[in-house]
């Protein structure tokens, strides 16, 4: 059976992660520091230097999952484990410093280590969630075949739209030239494509068309086509315009999946971008704290 | 006007054919209809797509006549104004504007779009499709936050530390500088030295050093000599073992039992017995009883208090004074020169103004408003001074020598003189007459000091005894001690327990005898009841009890003192 990054080996990591919180619980609980509970005692030292560790380790992942023969374990039981122990580091880093923070590096040091664990639990709901909804959406193809499709709708398109009127092969080919896919940050982040717009002015044209309506907007591929359709066409130039309709929805439907398909990866992704260089910073204040502590035993 | 057309016509590998025409017209037409200057084979032209207008001097102007526009030199382009060299590409086709040979006005070439270049231009202008090809990256901005945290969390600091004038700048700045490292508010005493580091911290890399503390606190004595008791715990213990701060106000000093009872539950064994302390490690299970400081006097009549078990048997107070409590506190009250009074505790036993103590009892403002010290029938207003024998029959004689020579003193025991009441103008005594009053008075003074110290006043509460080698009255008083310090190794505050009453701890009323010793011990045998005092162990239980008030050590007893000595022989 397939098991997750979560459910890896039946949970293993959980009962790591879930041993390790429970007995830094009841040590917490058991420990009786002198004053207030806080980094300096003995039990602070050892949740510190666990934390420092297990921090350490964590950033090992990013060079560990370069690596895809050698080293121990698998890919996935290293991600389970970077997963769950990550996140026992909050609860270790706040039993370490007996919940104290102030403007300092040390605080510094935990907020960015709770930024890092916060982008990285998004990563997991993205790891988990989209890569099925990826799958779902190429529908068994792959975004280069849909574009390669893309390509060849376009070709089609052309051929029948010159069949029919120069206007509307001049609109096609304005079309075809302005499909854009993909972008900057944002546009593929919110899969920003006016396919659904087109389609409903297609629907209302059509409808308005139907009714004999001339419709006033122009300038649309579709509104422009559902016009010539609505007027002028024979019936010759009626069924290929039909046709040309189908194509043209038909490339619109895949330019949104398309454009879902980078959305999907590019949410999969800019975690990432958070994660890594937070944790990088991480590395520097935590550097920082452990210096800093020892300088002014 | 005249165009020179001249096509390129690829033939297999890197041969090329050119076909020259001439065309004759203002504008060159360019489209996929059969009737253009320039037929385009591509489904991407339109019928009519562009034309080309030369304006001469190797100028000309390109329109667009569709929306798709024209790719002009690797630009799309509704219209524009070009020059010879510039490149127009429509579908798979280019055309090359170039300077006309002669006898033309104008001149195109005309090629196809080598298909590899039209491949490579596909990806370089491809829309990024991923977040890496949209320019973002990781790298830079991880090494940007590596950097800043180091600089602010490491390199800062470590400045500040080392270059005194940065230092200065940065030191009442916040998380700037060494303030970035402060790991928590200090302790309110030392909140003087706030943002000043270097008060404590000294050399990088090494703890805390004692001499660092005790630049403030060079008073403060030894837990216990460190010579004779030369213990790891005691002797190489840091100040800052202990004394943790940064924690605010919690931690800078240790209450905790532990602090005591890691070492005290087995002194004895640790220092192989060269101690006089017992083993103690909780004050509710593990506790001695107390001793407790009884009031003794040596033989010179110096006060030399006893130090004695508090399960000593019999355990009695030797206060010096006669003084039955319970007399003084009938519920009905006492009849005093002022009329019927209740006397309450509090009417004698006045916490002092800190609260930690009882002030001591005064005669003159306990006592003689009952107690008077008169001494003469006939003048029942005058009092001897309390508290100096001698000074009592210096006072009678000095008295009764002035009322013999002034006369006028009514008892038939005296002499002629001293009765008879001298007028204005009558001669004075003769000296026969003056020897014979001063030999009465002497006696008299005599007479009523004996009767004072012997029974009336004085004897009452005091024991007093003759000098047999006086040459005077010889009165002696025995010394007293009433209220004062019981125990001397620990702290014992009345102020702490006010919402006792007194009796609750001190039973008074139930007690006839001034040698009942009313001070509590650590705990009393049976369940409490109203006649029987209240002990410690009654409320106080040790640091962990959950059922009584959790009470440590240092709740009662100090650390640092070492320079207060044990009493020897206890």
């Amino acid at each position: 059976m397939h098991d997750s990054i979560l459910d890896y080996r039946g949970f293993r990591y959980l009962w790591v992660a879930l041993i390790l919180s429970i007995g830094s619980i009841v040590a917490y609980v058991w420990h009786d520091p002198i004053g207030v509970p806080n980094g300096g005692s003995w039990l602070g030292y050892t949740l510190g230097t666990i934390g420092a560790l297990l921090i350490l380790w964590l950033l090992w992942f990013g060079i560990r999952k370069r690596r895809y023969s050698g080293g121990s374990g698998t890919a996935r039981g290293w991600l389970s484990a970077h997963v769950y122990l990550g996140t026992t580091l909050i609860l270790i880093a706040f039993l370490h410093a007996g919940f104290q923070v102030g403007w300092n590096i040390h605080t510094l040091a935990l907020v960015l280590m709770l930024l890092v664990i916060f982008s990285g639990f998004f990563g997991v709901y993205a790891y988990l969630r989209y890569p099925a909804m990826m799958t779902r959406n190429r529908a068994d193809t792959t975004r280069d075949a849909m574009l390669a499709e893309i390509r060849e709708l376009d070709q089609q398109t052309l051929q029948l739209a010159d069949k029919v009127d120069k206007s509307i092969h001049d609109a096609i080919l304005s079309s075809i030239q302005h499909t854009q896919l993909g972008g900057g940050v944002w546009t593929q982040l919110s899969a920003r494509d006016d396919s659904g717009l087109a389609l409903a002015k297609l629907k209302e044209a059509v409808l308005k068309s139907e009714t004999g309506e001339k419709s006033s907007k122009s300038g649309q591929t579709m509104v422009m086509m559902v016009d010539f359709l609505a007027n002028q066409a024979t019936d010759a130039q009626s069924e290929n315009l039909r046709r040309l309709i189908d194509l043209v929805s038909r490339k619109r439907a895949l330019a949104a999946r398309v454009a879902r398909d980078i959305q999907l990866q590019a949410l999969m992704e800019i975690w990432l971008y958070i994660h890594v260089p937070l944790s990088l910073g991480l590395l520097g204040a935590l550097t920082a704290h452990v210096v800093a502590v020892f300088f002014y035993w | 006007m005249k165009w020179f057309i001249r096509r390129v016509i690829k033939k297999g590998k890197g041969s090329l054919q050119f076909e020259e025409e001439i065309h004759f017209g203002e504008t060159l037409t360019v489209g996929r209809a059969a009737n253009q200057a320039i037929f385009i084979n591509d489904l991407r032209a339109a019928l009519e797509h562009a034309r080309v207008v030369a304006l001469g001097n190797g100028r000309y102007r390109v329109e667009s006549l569709v929306a798709s526009g024209i790719r002009i030199d690797g630009r799309f382009e509704h219209a524009a104004t070009a020059t010879s060299g510039c490149t127009l590409e429509i579908g798979n086709v280019r055309i090359t504007l170039v300077d006309p040979p002669a006898d033309f006005e104008a001149a195109v070439e005309v090629g196809l779009v080598d298909k590899a270049e039209v491949a490579a231009r596909e990806i370089s202008e491809a829309l990024p499709q991923s977040l890496a090809e949209a320019g973002l990256g990781k790298r830079k901005l991880a090494w940007t936050l590596l950097l800043l945290t180091l600089a602010f969390g490491l390199l800062l600091p470590v400045a500040a530390h080392f270059v005194p004038t940065f230092r200065a700048i940065t030191k009442d700045v916040p998380a700037v500088g060494l303030n970035a490292w402060d790991s928590g508010p200090l302790a309110a005493a030392h909140h003087t030295m706030a943002n000043d580091c270097q008060s404590c911290h000294g050399e990088p890399f090494n703890v805390v050093a004692d001499d660092k503390c005790i630049v403030c606190h060079a008073g403060t004595a030894a837990h216990a000599d460190p010579v004779k008791y030369p213990l790891p715990d005691i002797a190489d213990a840091r100040c800052a073992h202990c004394h943790r701060d940064h924690n605010g106000d919690d931690g800078l000093v240790r209450a905790d039992q532990e602090l005591c009872s890691d070492c005290h539950r087995n002194l004895s064994e640790r220092v192989n017995g060269d101690t006089l302390l017992v083993d103690v490690s909780d004050f509710g299970s593990n506790h001695p009883q107390f001793k407790i400081l009884l009031p003794a006097w040596d033989a010179q009549g110096r006060y030399q208090p006893e130090r004695v078990s508090m399960d000593q048997i019999p355990l009695t107070e030797r206060s010096g004074l006669k003084f039955p409590h319970s007399k003084h506190l009938p519920a009905a009250g006492l009849k005093t020169p002022d009329g019927v009074r209740v006397l309450d505790c509090v009417d004698c036993h006045k916490p002092e103004p800190g609260g930690a103590l009882i002030a001591p009892i005064n005669f003159e403002l306990h006592c003689q408003s009952c107690h008077r010290i008169d001494f003469d029938l006939r003048m029942p207003d005058r009092q001897v001074p309390h508290g100096n024998a001698a000074e009592v029959q210096y006072m009678l004689d000095e008295f009764y020598s002035k009322v013999a020579l002034e006369g006028g003193y009514d008892d038939v025991q005296a002499p002629v003189t001293v009765r008879q009441r001298r007028r204005p103008g009558e001669a004075p005594p003769n000296a026969q007459e003056q020897r014979e009053a001063l030999a009465w008075a002497r006696a008299k003074a005599l007479q009523t000091t004996d009767t004072l110290f012997n029974s009336r006043a004085c004897g009452v509460c005091h024991s007093v005894s003759k000098d047999p080698n006086a040459t005077q009255a010889g009165w002696m008083v025995a010394p007293v001690r009433v209220a004062g310090v019981w125990f001397e190794k620990s702290s014992f505050t009345h102020a702490k327990h006010a919402t006792m009453t007194c009796i609750d701890c001190h039973t008074a009323q139930l007690s006839l005898s001034s040698a009942d010793l009313l001070i509590p011990g650590i705990s009393a045998s049976g369940p409490k009841t109203a006649d029987r005092p209240y002990a410690c162990r009654d409320c106080h239980g040790g640091e962990k009890d959950t059922k009584l008030l959790g009470s440590t050590c240092i709740d009662c007893h100090g650390f640092h003192q070492a320079d207060m000595p044990l009493h020897p022989g206890h």
